[in-house]
């Protein structure tokens, strides 16, 4: 037994010298970061892809997605609001030289939501509460315009192919049932799920104003409707507008300088609203 | 919302009580292992002087469960890959709580020292999905005293 012995042992030889938590955070950190590079390369392919969906099929799968859309006006005086906002934008439309297979369906909602959204399919909501701060036709045709030029750069299905592509991955990833995607494309419903980068808003803005100025031969009061945001910035809740719409004084200064480089050699006065647009 | 906020508290907990329990326990393995130093313990197969000794079967075992943050970071850690440290640490706990075990059982039965010392290692709750893992570590050896 002499020969025999059990040397003390070392404490910590068969455990990794690393601290639990900075274990966590480099796992954590690092896979968040894959996952974040991966979310946002897919994103971007979903949305090059999405592009090319032919508008005949994006109107189809804006009517498959039920009802989530304001309900057509029953009375006669919002009707007539809404005849002319069609009016309008199909005039808007022919301006801005929409390609014939993209219709636009504008609808109206009595609400007091300062906003106006595309959104798939060319359907275009306006908001009572948007025309109610807007001094005239012109500013008016600004803001649809500028809705009609997201249509037509395709921002609604980009936008929506993007979202898809992305819950669907981390949906299959996270092997979270299939309720969820359901809970996502029933939240389409929820119309400001929409979100355009700012790139893609300004350009929308750069062809609205082509439009404005095509229309009316001047674009005086184009900027009312981010004048009238830029005074409600100040207040604690603007409008949920501002959130997918940032820089508005960038955009103002964008607007005025289009408006002085086109200015008129006679100033010409903004055509205003009809009386029935005004709130009752 | 709700569900992460959860899965925080969850964590939070794991963690915290997790690392209080592997120090409580690693302070009291190295106090036990220190008393009970005499018994020597070899892997060898042939005892020496076999003649002169008797043998009695001593073992051990210990159950130690995973905490939530462990398993956590074990989940991560099999995406990348590498040495899975929260799980070392607790494999190193249970191994040698089974040895002190057994060491335990030979003081009791007048033994002086173990030999042929086997461990094994079982993962309880194997394949149930969504359970927190508890793995088992066996040690077990010949314990030798003088012929009476």
């Amino acid at each position: 037994m002499a020969d025999y012995e059990n040397r003390e042992v070392p404490e910590g030889i068969n455990v990794s010298p690393i601290h639990p938590l900075k274990d966590f955070a480099l796992l954590v950190g690092g896979i968040s970061a894959v996952i974040l590079i991966a979310v946002v390369a897919l994103s971007l392919l979903a949305g090059q892809f999405a592009r090319h969906i032919p508008f005949a099929q994006e109107r189809t799968l804006a009517a498959s997605l039920g009802r989530w859309l304001p309900a057509a006006p029953e009375k006669p005086g919002e009707r007539q609001r809404r005849d002319y906002l069609q009016a309008l934008a199909d005039g808007l439309a022919v301006n801005m030289q929409l390609p014939p297979e993209m219709t636009l369906t504008v609808h109206y909602a009595d609400t007091d939501t300062v906003n106006a959204m595309a959104t798939l399919g060319g359907h275009i909501v306006v908001f009572q509460g948007l025309i109610d701060t807007l001094p005239s036709e012109n500013a008016l045709a600004m803001v649809l315009a500028h809705e009609i030029a997201h249509v037509r750069h395709r921002d609604p299905v980009v936008a929506i192919g993007r979202g898809f592509a992305v819950a669907l991955a981390l949906a299959s990833f996270s092997g979270v049932g299939d309720g969820v995607l359901q809970q996502w494309l029933g939240g389409v419903g929820m119309l400001p799920i929409l979100s355009f980068s700012r790139a893609q808003e300004e350009a929308a803005d750069a062809a609205a104003l082509q439009a404005v100025l095509q229309r009316y031969g001047h674009v005086g009061d184009a900027a009312a409707f981010f004048e009238q945001v830029a005074r409600r910035q100040s207040m604690p809740s603007g409008p949920t507008l501002l959130q997918t719409h940032p820089d508005t004084e960038k955009r103002i200064a964008a607007i005025r300088a289009f408006a002085a480089a086109h200015a008129a050699q006679t100033p010409s006065a903004a055509r205003p609203l009809p009386a029935f647009m005004r709130a009752e | 919302m709700f569900d992460l906020i959860l899965f925080l508290v969850l964590l939070l907990l794991g963690f915290v009580f997790g690392q209080i329990a592997e120090k409580r326990h690693f302070k009291s393995i190295i106090e036990r292992e220190k008393t009970l130093r005499d018994i020597l313990v070899f892997s060898e197969r042939r005892i020496p002087d076999e003649e002169r000794l008797e043998g009695i079967l001593v073992c051990g075992s210990v159950v130690v469960s995973v905490d939530f943050f462990k398993r956590f970071v074990a989940n991560l850690r099999n995406l990348v890959g590498g040495r899975v440290s929260s799980y070392e640490s607790l494999l190193e706990r249970a191994r040698r709580e089974a040895v002190l075990r057994m060491k335990e059982e030979a003081r009791r039965k007048g033994a002086s020292g173990i030999w042929n010392l086997r461990l094994e290692t079982a993962s309880i709750y194997k394949g149930a999905a969504q359970s927190v893992g508890a793995v088992e570590v066996v040690a077990y050896g010949t314990a030798v005293r003088e012929r009476r």
